[in-house]
């Protein structure tokens, strides 16, 4: 009896060995993690610059607030006074506190400095408290579909706060609170603190002063033509970095329409990475170029007679009286449409879909942003000779405009292709460099000689044809107009055009890169030269006089003439007196009406819309 | 009979080892309380001071008991085995019975509630003795047993009906062990074998709670918040123990993750705060009481005192051998208190009374008995004795 009740008291002493000792650190682990409540201690998320230094996207502090039922010891007095505060029903929020079978409720996030400390003085049993941050945009609606913006865990989820999630989240720290099984915190217990570390902070190759400029141009178009959108792409065709990228209608980025999903997607859309549109004649810089570089001969003379056939079918110019005989240089400042058919038509499918590819459309350019567009292009198999010679002057074709503008750079810039990108460089919390931008260079798309052919004609255009709006005194730009008659389902959308404008300058060692396009511009009058163009020269201008570089931006004025009624010859030659340049619209021999109405103040050199009839 | 004994005395050692764990067993109570007391009675004393008073109640027994002859127990035995089951039953009976945590297993008192089947195990004891010191040539007969089976069966339906699993099993473990002392034969065991074997499965079908319990002690870790959380939260206290412990009055456990820290898990807080080193000097202190009980049995002055101490010695050693074994996992959890220890009145004055009780004993045992192993033994030396015994009485 005694031997058998000490080996059993053995066995049990044993049982406690294993428990306490052998398994002792394991246990007395686990037992840990219920003894302490941790209270996330939120790091800072990484802030993003512009370019200069200025502040796009920051944090501020904002309290989050949260109840734990058992050590409330007065759900009225607690239930009233967050309710007031924090602007919520009482009657739910008693009913929580005094229902709810969880340990911890999250009563607000995000709820002001201001609030939080207010209600921090009060003192309530078994309310607490974080402090969060809360990301802030000083800038607003400033770059809101490129910034992006976070959701309220400040997790990134759009733009670049998006793309850039990962480096600009940082890790989070704790504090650490003794508390019974209920979460109730144990008398004379100390908190640990273990604290956060912040996010990286980027710097962008926007510039938060050109990319103003943009933001308005966008916006005085958008108004001054009743467009459905207008958008904006600044390069340094030198980098491939993007200076500014606007698009309106926008957003502010403090106050998101979480709310509305449609018209959150709407706007928060980046259209100058995720859509296409209709090039237009802009899309004539590539052919030329692709020309140009495949040795077609500069010499060789057009003519146009306002159409051209291809295959037995009809394909008009813009200009249905014809342009007569046309150079290349004659081509490019008038834009005829029927030089542009030539010199695909003589390069053969091969080599312009060679060109075009080197170029980058067709695919992504590799940006640094999600949901990129590969552009449109038809399948180089199933192009006929008709397609060929639209595709030669910017017809049958889509492209994104970060695509047209990282090509574009191309050509003006010596011929090199870069990969276009907002990141110039990353840094840690503490200034160390984790990231910094080195050019990426794509391929050599076309020599320097040709570069500096096409810098030659894209000069004319905004000396002295359809690109003349853009022209800046002081600062030379240069660039090509287009109007596209936009694509539906069921093809071409009558009445519906996109217009746009591309240009670089200083032309001679261009810099800036400039695409503005105006989508679907109300009325009649939608041609590029008129709705996109003017806007590229206010930015120029504008670019121009924060570089410091002297600009007269003032021309001399003259008074619109009356041309009613007037022939088609005569007001061309009342209208070249005048030192002004026309486009035309419609058919007949007659001036029907004219833009500016006549007696408007408009500068000298400025281009007029003539319409038949 | 009322002779006092042949140089027999007072057992100190027993008498101080038993104070010191009723002291220990206040502080502990009010270690593994103070913080479920203060949030439910609004006191961190509450239980301390109930077990206070069961102390000093518990002390007042030790010292009656030591005076009082034990032979009055046999000569009332009836009555004291009749009040046992009357308080079983009075149990069952609303407004004197108190329902808690779905059983009834309480009697309200005027002052105190009283659990009923601590007191029929005592009645028991006092009974089987002394029917097996009447009767111990029938013992080795199966007819001879069949009383003692027939009580302790009635007690035994009696407290599973409360229901109470746990004392049930302690009953029949010292019915058994009773038996074995009062010199039953193991085949007569056997056979008893067969009904207790098939009653496993039926009780488990009354109460099927109790395959949950039983399947979380395999794998407490396969219903961490369900049945087997009891049995993880012991093992935690345990655990965070480690060697010394986490110095007295520290447990985290007691912040209301362990259940039933100051009654049936108070042993737990004990290796929590004072880790295996106090467990060590607990277990100890309950072994050196055990074997001076057992000494004080094979002293007795006569088979009744022998199989009245061993009954009390067995009672003590299974239920704390019993309540170690669930808080650390190595039987299925049941609530059952540790002795002298655990948070509860009338269990620590029964226990008590019981110490008394072996006093009295050890105060009439004679001398000259040497170390003996066990009851068999005794039963040959008792033989000896009965015929002198008879012939005595037959002058």
């Amino acid at each position: 009896m005694v031997i058998s009740i000490a080996f059993l008291f053995c066995t049990l002493f044993a049982r406690l060995f294993y428990l306490q000792i052998i398994q002792g650190s394991s246990l007395s682990t686990k037992a840990a993690e219920q003894w302490y409540r941790d209270l996330p201690l939120k790091a800072a998320r990484g802030v993003i610059y512009d370019a200069n230094g200025k502040i796009l996207a920051e944090n501020k502090d904002v309290y989050s607030v949260y109840v734990r039922p058992n050590a409330v010891t007065d759900i009225y007095e607690v239930a009233s006074a967050l309710s007031q505060n924090l602007g919520l029903s009482f009657d739910k929020l008693y009913d929580r506190i005094s229902t709810e079978r969880v340990s911890e409720i999250t009563v607000k996030k995000a709820v002001d400095k201001e609030t939080g400390e207010r209600l921090r003085k009060l003192n309530l049993d078994g309310v607490y408290f974080t402090i969060d941050s809360k990301r802030n945009y000083p800038e607003g609606n400033l770059l809101s579909q490129i910034i992006g913006f976070t959701n309220i865990d400040s997790v990134g989820q759009s733009g670049l706060e998006g793309y850039y999630n990962k480096y600009l989240t940082g890790v989070d720290g704790f504090a650490y609170t003794e508390t019974d099984i209920k979460g109730v915190e144990i008398d004379g217990a100390a908190t640990k603190y273990v604290p956060g570390i912040p996010g990286c902070n980027i710097t962008l190759t926007i510039d938060a002063n050109i990319q103003s400029f943009a933001e308005s141009a966008v916006m005085d178009a958008k108004v001054e033509w009743k467009s459905k959108s207008a958008s904006m792409i600044v390069m340094d065709c030198t980098s491939g970095a993007i200076v500014a990228a606007a698009i309106t209608p926008s957003y502010d980025l403090n106050d998101i329409p979480r709310d509305d999903i449609n018209l959150l997607n709407a706007l928060t859309k980046n259209t100058l990475i995720v859509d296409v549109y209709e090039p237009g004649s802009t899309f004539k810089t590539f052919t030329g170029a692709i020309a140009l570089e495949n040795g077609v001969s500069e010499k060789a003379m057009h003519y146009c007679k306002g159409y051209h056939m291809v295959d037995g079918q009809r394909i008009r110019c813009w200009k249905t009286i014809g342009h007569g005989s046309q150079s290349l240089t004659d081509g490019f400042k008038n834009s005829c449409n029927v030089v542009f058919m030539d010199l695909a038509l003589s390069l053969g499918t091969e080599r312009l879909y060679d060109g075009l590819q080197a170029f980058g459309f067709g695919q992504k350019t590799k940006v640094d942003f999600y949901g990129e567009s590969a552009g449109i292009i038809m399948n180089e198999s199933s192009v006929k000779t008709v397609d060929l010679a639209r595709i030669g002057f910017g017809q049958a074709i889509a492209v994104t405009p970060l695509q047209m503008v990282t090509a574009f750079s191309a050509v003006v810039n010596g011929g090199t292709l870069y990969e276009p990108y907002f990141v110039e460089s990353i840094d840690s919390y503490d200034g160390r460099n984790v990231f910094t931008h080195q050019k990426k260079v794509v391929r050599q798309v076309i020599s320097e000689q040709t570069s500096e052919k096409m810098r030659d004609y894209l000069s004319v255009v905004v000396s002295e044809g359809s690109g003349k709006k853009a022209q800046v005194e002081g600062y030379s730009v240069g660039g090509k107009t287009g109007t596209a008659q936009k694509y539906g389902s069921s093809g071409v959308a009558q009445g519906k055009y996109v217009s746009s404008f591309i240009g670089a300058a200083p032309i001679d060692d261009p810099k800036y890169v400039v695409l503005m396009i105006v989508d679907e511009p109300g009325g009649y009058v939608y041609y590029g030269s008129m709705t996109a163009t003017p806007y590229a020269g206010r930015v120029y201008a504008k670019i121009a006089d924060y570089l410091g570089v002297s600009v007269q931006i003032l021309a001399p004025t003259i008074e619109m003439p009356e041309l009613t009624d007037v022939s088609l010859a005569d007001a061309i030659n009342i209208i070249n007196e005048l030192g002004l340049y026309y486009e035309l619209v419609g058919e007949g021999t007659k001036v029907v009406s004219t833009i500016p109405v006549a007696g408007s103040m408009i500068p000298e050199g400025d281009v007029v819309l003539l319409r038949l009839g | 009979m009322n002779k006092q004994a042949k140089g027999g005395k007072f057992d100190r050692a027993l008498c101080i080892v038993t104070v010191c764990l009723v002291l220990f067993g206040i502080v502990m109570v009010y270690s593994a309380s103070m913080y479920s007391a203060e949030i439910n009675y609004g006191s961190e004393y509450y239980f301390m001071y109930k077990q206070m008073l069961g102390a000093v109640l518990g002390f007042a027994a030790i010292g009656l008991m030591s005076i009082i002859d034990y032979h009055f127990l046999e000569k009332w035995k009836y009555v004291i085995l009749a009040i046992s089951i009357i308080l079983l039953v009075l149990v069952f009976i609303p407004g004197i019975g108190i329902e808690s945590y779905g059983a009834k297993r309480w009697i309200n008192l005027p002052f105190f509630s009283m659990q009923a089947s601590e007191i029929s195990k005592f009645g028991f004891i006092v009974f089987t003795a002394s029917y097996m010191a009447k009767n111990n040539k029938m013992m080795v007969k199966f007819k001879g047993i069949l009383p003692v089976l027939l009580v302790g069966g009635t007690i035994c339906v009696l407290i599973i009906l409360e229901p109470n699993m746990s004392i049930t099993l302690c009953m029949i473990m010292l019915m058994l062990v009773m038996l074995y002392v009062g010199g039953a034969r193991i085949k007569h065991f056997l056979i008893l074998a067969v009904p207790l074997a098939l009653l496993v499965p039926i009780l488990i079908m009354i109460e099927p709670y109790r395959l949950n319990r039983l399947m979380a002690f395999l794998d407490p870790w396969q219903s961490p918040l369900g049945e087997g959380y009891q049995l993880i939260q012991s093992f935690y206290s345990l655990g965070s123990g480690g060697l010394f412990g986490l110095g007295l009055f520290n447990s985290r456990q007691k912040y209301l993750f362990l259940p039933f820290s100051e009654s049936d898990f108070i042993f737990s807080i004990i290796g929590e705060e004072l880790g295996l080193m106090g467990c060590f000097f607990v277990i100890a202190a309950f072994m050196f009481m055990i074997f001076r009980s057992i000494l004080i049995a094979q002293k007795a002055p006569d088979r009744f005192g022998c199989y009245l101490a061993s009954g009390i010695a067995a009672i003590i050693a299974i239920q704390v051998i019993v309540n170690i074994a669930v808080v650390t996992g190595s039987i299925p959890p049941t609530g059952l208190p540790l002795p002298f220890i655990s948070a509860g009145s009338t269990s620590l004055i029964v226990f008590c009374a019981g110490i008394g009780v072996l006093e009295n004993i050890s105060r009439q045992s004679h001398r000259g008995v040497l170390f003996l192993s066990s009851g068999i033994a005794q039963n040959a030396l008792d033989k000896k004795k009965d015929k002198q015994k008879v012939k005595k009485n037959k002058k």
